[in-house]
């Protein structure tokens, strides 16, 4: 006996399928959400995190275990055996991607850091012959943008000169929040290169309660999780939603679409945690799953009319996967920086993202990480054997007087870096998700010439003793361009609406969606996507009617 | 007869003794591996803490008995008050033993693995030399957006 059929079903409890559920309610329409994985309290989630190891704290998901019927990927304690993200090609490692499958999403573990797209970043075909462009221009995109903003909850500078870019329609909904020591001083470091460090625009409530959250009070644990939900996280929404009468429907793991004559969806299938399988009808459906398990229902889906996998007429879903590349700069600094004094992340030089130089090669951010430094300071200090007083000003030296810039850099959709699904089943029997990256030639161009003397350059400002630079790319968790948006259905998955081409009643919004990605964090865009998808959404309801 | 951790028979049904002696001697174990703690580390340490991490190291048994009783012994001999006094006088697995002890009182965790217990996180020792400055992680230090720039040196040390 299928659920009873709702105006619109949303697949994924994430930030976009939240922002998407709670306009669709507001504007009168039944909406009935599934989440693969369960429903859990902030409380829950920080005492986890308290009762983490030293060691196991570098890894973000590791306060979240996953239940077995809705895996994420925890590398700390993965084997070959357990692993659920299958990684091949020169830059495997780059995309061991951390996720978080819980009603929420990753916005649970999420920096919170809303930078938006500039121009430059979405014609990189028009101006730079390199990559994709975006079907439409940035003036299209900015309402959606301050909508979004203004539905997290974003601060950031009123000034103009500190804003990225300075073209927006309204101010940011809140003021910027403070630098900490750390944070100054690179600030200060940068200037004498010519960088602008700019406050980033961030999800975090400044100096007041927005939405019933309370203000940030720094307590430095953005990754993994707000104690005190300063940080926007999808989770908050969740309340709202069921108060405005969505249904939630949680470890509940989506494994199908199902299609009718029309090739419209008619029907998701899932699973729960007995492995019995459930039908859901609904008039119009919405996957927002994040841009891995998002192409890998698609593609799990495919039928006799669908051979290649749901909205893939084109062959490009699960193609074109992007994030931005991740380089790190480790300094030892001879006088004292100190990080962990406000939220981990705060700022960027950013301008760096941008120029002429992207006809050849990649442009990248730079980030201060200003995650507390004492508990690494504390594990080096004792590996060196020292005890007594010795060892407290160890401590205290290499907390305050070692730091990292993280190197963010852009990467350029190519349909080769793909996913597929692997022969390799999870515990529902489900094929895990099988990825192949390289993050490309125009990257390491980057890396070699551009952001590692630029490195040096800042580490020489800083004034520092020693740098290391890392030489292998790893993840920033921010997935794009897998169901990748254009205007011709024949190499792209997505209309401007985030509509799939090949299914008039099917929306896969998201990160998946971007054609690029550029150099800062993917989650404002996703936002934005969300909400242009959901005014398409209610629009087409409009005209059809109630449930189809 | 009563034996520690034995049995005794009584009218042909056997029955466990109480572990008396075993309880003094754990008692015993678990305060000489908080006396070697204070030596070891100088700083208020605290009491069930300690005995939870002397319980979690197996202080009543060999090999940590020995070791603590060993480590004692050293800094009997040498009238230490304070670890410089006899930790580098020490020796070959007493020694790591030793510092295996600090570093459980730094890190919270006997022994620094994912899976590890966790007997103190606010309360790690780790926290304390930078706690004039930095926040330790879930424990925010000041209301709204009060946090500033203000840096501070390497010294003084904040007091613990």
């Amino acid at each position: 006996m299928p659920q009873s059929s709702s105006d619109v079903v949303i697949v994924g409890t994430g930030v976009v399928g939240c922002l998407i559920a709670e306009h669709l309610l507001d504007a009168g329409h039944s909406v009935t959400m599934l989440e693969a994985g369960p429903r859990v309290t902030r409380g829950q989630i920080v005492e986890n995190f308290r009762n983490l190891s030293p060691v196991a704290r570098i890894d973000p998901d590791a306060c979240y275990p996953p239940a077995p019927w809705a895996p994420h990927p925890v590398w700390l304690t993965d084997t070959k055996e357990t692993a659920y993200l299958q990684l091949e090609g020169p830059n495997a490692k780059a995309y061991q991607q951390d996720y978080v499958r819980y009603a929420g999403g990753s916005t649970w573990h999420w920096a919170g850091i809303c930078w938006r797209l500039t121009p430059e970043d979405m014609q990189l075909r028009t101006r730079f012959d390199v990559g994709r462009d975006w079907p439409f221009d940035y003036a299209t995109l900015e309402p959606y943008y301050t909508r979004a903003e203004y539905a997290m909850g974003v601060c950031g500078p009123a000034d103009p000169a500190l804003q990225w870019p300075a073209m927006r329609s309204k101010p940011y909904p809140m003021g910027r929040l403070p630098f900490g020591p750390g944070e100054q001083k690179f600030t200060e470091a940068a200037a004498r290169l010519g960088y602008l460090n700019v406050p980033a625009a961030q999800a975090r409530n400044s100096g007041v309660s927005y939405h019933d959250r309370p203000a940030c009070c720094g307590n430095n644990n953005c990754i993994p999780v707000c104690p005190i939900a300063a940080k926007y996280d999808a989770a908050t929404s969740l309340p709202r939603i069921e108060a405005k009468g969505g249904k939630i429907l949680v470890n509940a793991v989506v494994y199908r679409l199902e299609t009718d004559a029309k090739n419209r969806v008619e029907a998701v299938h899932h699973f729960d945690p007995q492995k019995q399988t459930h039908r859901v009808v609904g008039g119009l459906f919405v996957i927002a799953c994040n841009a891995i398990e998002t192409p890998k229902i698609l593609l799990m889906s495919k039928n006799d009319r669908n051979p290649r996998g749901l909205a893939n007429g084109s062959d490009q879903v699960g193609r074109n996967m992007m994030d931005q590349p991740k380089l790190v700069a480790e300094l030892t600094l001879a006088e004292p920086y100190w990080t962990g004094v406000g939220p981990v992340q705060g700022s960027s030089i950013i301008e760096t993202s941008q120029g002429s130089f992207r006809s050849k090669h990649a442009g990248a951010l730079f980030r201060f990480n200003n995650m507390a430094r004492s508990r690494v300071g504390a594990i080096a200090a004792l590996k060196t054997g020292m005890v007594g007083r010795a060892l407290d000003a160890e401590i205290r030296r290499q907390a305050a007087c070692t730091m990292e810039v993280a190197i963010e850099h852009e990467t350029l959709a190519n349909p080769i870096n793909r996913l597929t699904l692997s022969d390799k089943k999870d515990w529902l029997g489900l094929p895990k998700p099988n990825i192949y990256y390289d993050v490309g030639d125009y990257t390491r161009l980057s890396a070699e010439t551009y952001t590692g003397p630029i490195a040096r350059q800042l580490a020489h400002a800083m004034g520092a003793t020693s740098v290391t630079v890392s030489t292998e790319f790893t993840e920033s968790d921010h997935m794009m361009g897998s169901m990748v948006m254009g205007r011709d259905p024949a190499n792209s998955v997505v209309d401007v609406d985030c509509r799939a081409h090949d299914h008039p009643n099917l929306f896969l919004p998201g990160g998946g969606a971007m054609p690029s990605g550029a150099s800062g964090n993917s989650t404002l865009t996703m936002a934005a996507l969300a909400f242009k998808a959901a005014d398409a959404i209610v629009g087409q309801l409009a005209h059809a009617g109630a449930a189809v | 007869m009563l034996a520690a951790g034995g049995t005794i028979a009584v009218g042909g049904l056997a029955v466990h003794s109480f572990p008396v002696w075993s309880t003094v001697a754990k008692a015993n174990a678990y305060k000489d591996f908080l006396r070697l703690s204070a030596l070891l580390v100088p700083h208020v340490l605290d009491e069930l803490t300690g005995k939870r991490l002397a319980i979690a190291f197996k202080a009543d048994q060999p090999p940590m008995k020995l070791h603590v009783a060993a480590m004692l012994a050293l800094a009997a001999a040498r009238r230490a008050t304070k670890v410089e006094d006899f930790y580098p006088f020490a020796t070959g697995s007493s020694k790591a033993a030793a510092l295996r002890i600090i570093s459980a009182w730094y890190l919270g965790v006997v022994e620094d693995v994912p899976t590890a217990q966790v007997f103190a996180d606010q309360a790690a020792l780790m926290y304390k030399p930078t706690s004039d400055v930095m926040t330790i992680p879930t424990y925010a230090v000041a209301g709204p957006s009060e946090w500033n720039a203000v840096s501070a040196p390497l010294n003084p040390m904040p007091k613990f």
